[in-house]
């Protein structure tokens, strides 16, 4: 007789089975009768259009949701899961898409947080704590520091600290939602091999995913869910992009936007930056700048695309030219052949210029506001009359935007808190649009939004090009940076290495130009050796 | 009729603060003690006109309140405020020439009128003459001019006002417009502090309200401590007006209240300032990168706070004829009180002056019964307690939470029972 430990070790072992779940918020019907099978030492990847109930179910099983119905069984045994800690008993951790963690805290301190590692009855070992958190952050590739805050470290990092503390709770069955939607190509390729090497130790792993191309990569099995329903389980390796799409969808739909746009002859520029640049708040040697030498220019009607890694300083740049960083940064921009500042918000509004921010929920919405004061907030002065707000306007204008950019709600009043992320994303879109932008600057407009909704923003960018907006798009997901941009400027660590026309377009060559010790176009090689 | 449950249920939920009172104001009828004309006391004019008297004060400051509280900030210097009113007021009704109250406030008004000036002239100018513009019109330097050549003009006319009334010591109006405007002056300054240096509100203002109340001791002198304020004897008779019972009934410091409610309400219900209240509140980041000045808006609540507080201390002095330095002591926690019962969230953002406006009536009355019934101060505070922390639970919906959550408990567990049983039973059968 083998000890029951070893059991738990073969593969195909059911781990985690949800029965007839069902959940509803208020009047909306979230899940409807969902069954839900996981194996050990399965990637299971769990796919559907946003608002499908991918997250609730997850959430569930997490032991985040106090109230549904249906049974959930762990290894056989019906578990009842109405709090974290619950879930955490029975060996399920969840990572979300909106990390968990405490910002003031350090490193090993957020790995360990509620299972610290003691010396003493009280006192916290950290010495061993930050020993174990190095130890398991090198194999997760981490290249951050340790014993930092963790708001010091970018999104994609702290990802990785969030795996490393599912790890270290030893979870069996490890739920990622929307684990590399901040995560670079090469951290996604470093991602995977993690969950690859943990599904092969017999841990369970569900993997919720807009990226058709990942779960093609990774899923050994796919579920897809729609409109909180159990639509079908498939094997991963069988399993064609269209079939998925079309059991997410419910129809065959056309791959999204598919077809080449060609190349915008670029007409007036619009949009002329010069040697811009940015202090780093904590400069090292090899990395004396955030940005440096950033130069480029954008035509009316023209998308200009910035690739990258994660921290080559995309985001940055986009912050520079919305006046955040006013003091630290440097650079000369003129705006229609006109040299202007950027020294605030305030400023950018005026001289046309909008951002939509990389997190919308911490920089782009007033979540507790309805749509039509989030939309109408920028431009309040359109909408009053000696600072009171005139009757009918603000409803009106949110209405006119929400036809405009296809925004699903019940009414213009709904708070976009309780939108989906790609309804919440168009409504961020809509608060720069009514400020009537002549530069719009958009920092991964899709990030976590469902396959409908990213083809719809994909649309609506090109639309606005064609309106001949001045267009600065910054992505990380390169299929859709080669997709919509006229050329890509790549930035490695905070300096230009290459301009890429769109003939020249491909994977490689910007990967190429992206990583530290790549190649270095001839133009942009001087300025390396000047600096 | 399902559909019909659930929207009565909504209602309900929506106006609870409102039941809330009623159900108060209910027990406070049943409560109340019957005179011997058979009365009910707590029902006579008399009693509901000394209800809204009692309240004018903490009102008046939780109007100031809950504009802060709303931005996600909060002010504990009100209190303080509200003493350092109390004080220059009663200074400047009762004596003559150039006291340290007049000297103090008289430049602090001229500042004050400058600044208001041309400030907020040339936004009124640009208001008309561009109404609904398509963007924001920065207005030009000749605007910009007239506003403070404006404002110097009236700073001018209100100083040889106010020198004009130095020898016959200040009238009500004098007071009713001086001790406001340097209450505008130190809660603009507590705003700017807390917006340029972006510091904690609850550091900068606890800060503010230990050096103001200092401030209201120092104008004070050592000697005199209280300064009684006598009506046609040692100060102008006119100041008797603030009371009296305007139709017999409504006390002027309520109508006060009132006024400052409806106005403050109205503004922010309807005025873009009153929305980019809400939305600093709501998240300062995003209404920031919308391009909204946040530095201003924050300084401007803190000014009304302060001004709010600094009337507030102006209607006590009226009211207990005489001026004090402690006047307002612990004013502060009975307006967060207020605001708080009224369902305003102490993280911004959510809340309504309404809302306010209730809670102080609630306050108010539950005071008013307590002291009907002849109930042991003491325990009137511990009830008052009670009544603030059941509120709270009430408002942010934590009560029916944890009733649901014993519900669902109880249940799956029963339901869990069954499957097990079930589950053994399969085997064998």
């Amino acid at each position: 007789m083998s000890p029951p430990d070893s059991i738990s070790q073969l593969p195909g072992r059911l781990a985690l089975e949800m029965r007839q779940i069902s959940k509803s918020f208020g009047p909306t019907e979230v899940l409807r009768r969902v069954d839900f099978e996981l194996r050990s030492g399965e990637i299971h990847a769990l796919m559907g259009e946003n608002g499908a109930g991918k997250t609730t179910l997850m959430k569930i099983a997490a032991g985040l949701v106090e109230e549904f119905e249906g049974q959930i069984l762990v290894d056989g045994e019906l578990v009842n899961l109405t709090s974290p800690r619950d879930a955490a008993r029975a060996g399920i951790a969840m990572i979300q898409q909106e990390l968990s963690l405490v910002h003031e805290l350090e490193v090993d301190e957020n790995i360990f947080l509620g299972q610290e590692r003691l010396r003493s009855l009280f006192l916290v070992d950290r010495r061993r704590q930050i020993e174990t958190a190095r130890e398991v952050l090198k194999s997760l590739d981490f290249r951050g520091k340790v014993q930092v805050p963790v708001s010091q470290l970018r999104i994609g990092e702290q990802q990785l600290v969030e795996i490393a503390k599912a790890l270290v709770a030893k979870a069996r069955i490890l739920i990622m939602d929307e684990a590399t939607s901040a995560l670079s190509i090469n951290e996604t390729e470093r991602l995977f091999q993690v969950i690859r090497r943990l599904a092969g130790e017999g841990v369970a792993i569900v993997y919720i995913s807009h990226r058709m191309e990942e779960i093609q990569a990774i899923a050994d099995t796919v579920t897809v869910l729609r409109d909180g329903r159990h639509i079908g389980t498939v094997a991963g390796k069988g399993a064609t992009r269209r079939e998925i799409i079309r059991m997410m969808v419910g129809r065959e739909i056309q791959e999204m936007l598919a077809e080449d746009k060609g190349t915008t002859k670029a007409a007036q520029p619009i949009l002329e930056v010069r040697d811009l640049s940015l202090e780093h708040p904590s400069p090292t040697p090899n990395r004396p700048m955030l940005i440096q030498d950033v130069s480029f220019s954008v035509g009316a009607g023209e998308v200009l695309g910035l690739g990258g890694l994660l921290g080559a300083g995309r985001t940055e740049v986009l912050q520079v030219l919305s006046g955040l960083h006013p003091g630290t940064s440097d650079g000369d921009i003129s705006i229609q052949g006109r040299a202007v500042q950027i020294l605030g918000p305030v400023e950018a509004k005026a001289l046309g210029v909008a951002l939509v921010t990389e997190d919308r929920k911490r920089d782009g919405l007033i979540l507790g506001a309805g749509i039509d004061r989030n939309i109408g907030l920028p431009v309040m002065e359109r909408l009053t009359r000696f600072g009171v707000v005139l009757p009918g306007k603000e409803k009106a204008l949110a209405e006119s935007m929400m036809k405009k950019l296809n925004i699903h709600a019940r009414d213009p009043e709904q708070p976009t808190g309780s939108l989906s992320g790609g309804n919440q994303q168009k409504v961020v879109v809509g608060k720069c649009l009514v400020t009537e932008p002549r530069v719009l600057l958009l920092d991964e407009p899709t990030r976590g939004i469902d396959v409908g909704a990213k083809a719809e923003i994909y649309r609506l960018i090109r639309e606005l090009a064609g309106q001949g907006l001045a267009i600065v798009l910054a992505s990380s997901e390169l299929p859709e940076l080669m997709l919509l941009s006229d050329r890509i400027l790549v930035l490695r660590e905070g300096r230009p290495t290459a301009l890429i026309g769109r003939s020249e377009f491909s994977q490689e060559v910007i990967l190429e130009y992206a990583s530290p010790g790549g190649a270095i176009q001839p133009e942009f090689a001087k300025s390396e050796v000047t600096a | 009729m399902k559909g019909l449950l659930s929207a009565g249920g909504q209602f309900l939920l929506k106006t609870k603060l409102f039941w809330g009172l009623a159900v108060l104001y209910g027990a406070g009828i049943i409560l109340s003690p019957i005179n011997r004309k058979g009365v009910n006391i707590f029902l006579e004019a008399g009693n509901q006109s000394d209800v809204l008297r009692q309240v004018a004060n903490n009102g008046i400051i939780a109007v100031g309140m809950t504009l802060v509280i709303l931005t996600g900030g909060i002010d504990l210097s009100v209190g303080a405020m509200m003493s350092l009113g109390c004080m220059l007021c009663a200074m400047l009704l009762t004596l003559q020439g150039w006291t340290a109250a007049s000297s103090a406030s008289i430049p602090i008004l001229a500042v004050v009128a400058v600044f208001l000036c041309s400030y907020l002239v040339p936004m009124i100018v640009v208001s008309v003459r561009h109404g609904s513009a398509k963007t924001a019109q920065r207005s030009g330097w000749a605007t910009r001019l007239f506003g403070l050549i404006l404002g110097l003009f009236v700073a001018g006319l209100l100083v040889w006002w106010t020198t004009g009334q130095l020898k016959t010591k200040f009238g009500v109006l004098a007071v009713l417009v001086t001790v406001p405007a340097v209450g505008l002056a130190i809660g603009c300054l507590t705003g700017l502090i807390i917006a340029k240096g972006k510091l904690q509100p609850f550091i900068v203002t606890l800060a503010m309200m230990v050096a103001v109340v200092g401030l209201a001791r120092l104008l004070g002198g050592e000697t005199a401590a209280v300064y009684p304020v006598y009506t046609g004897s040692n100060a102008t008779e006119s100041f008797e007006i603030l009371r009296t019972l305007m139709f017999r009934v409504i006390p002027v410091p309520g109508i006060f209240f009132l006024v400052a409610v409806v106005t403050f309400g109205f503004i922010l219900r309807y005025t873009a300032f009153g929305r980019y209240i809400y939305a600093i509140g709501g998240n300062e980041q995003a209404a920031r990168l919308a391009g909204i000045r946040v530095d201003q808006v924050k300084t401007a609540v803190y000014a009304i706070s302060g001004m709010l507080a600094t009337l507030a201390g102006v209607l006590f002095t009226s009211q207990y004829r005489q001026g004090k330095p402690d006047a307002g002591a612990g004013g502060e926690l009975d307006a967060i009180a207020a605001v708080v019962i009224g369902g305003t969230n102490l993280m911004g953002g959510k809340g309504s002056m309404t809302g306010t406006f209730v809670g102080v009536l609630i306050f108010g009355f539950l005071t008013n019964i307590l002291l009907l019934k002849n109930i042991n101060s003491n325990i009137q505070f511990v009830l008052k307690g009670a009544i603030i922390l059941g509120a709270v639970l009430l408002q942010e919906g934590q009560i029916g939470l944890w009733w649901k959550r014993l519900r669902a408990r109880t249940k799956k567990l029963g339901v869990a029972e069954t499957v097990k049983n079930e589950e053994q039973k399969q085997p064998a059968g």
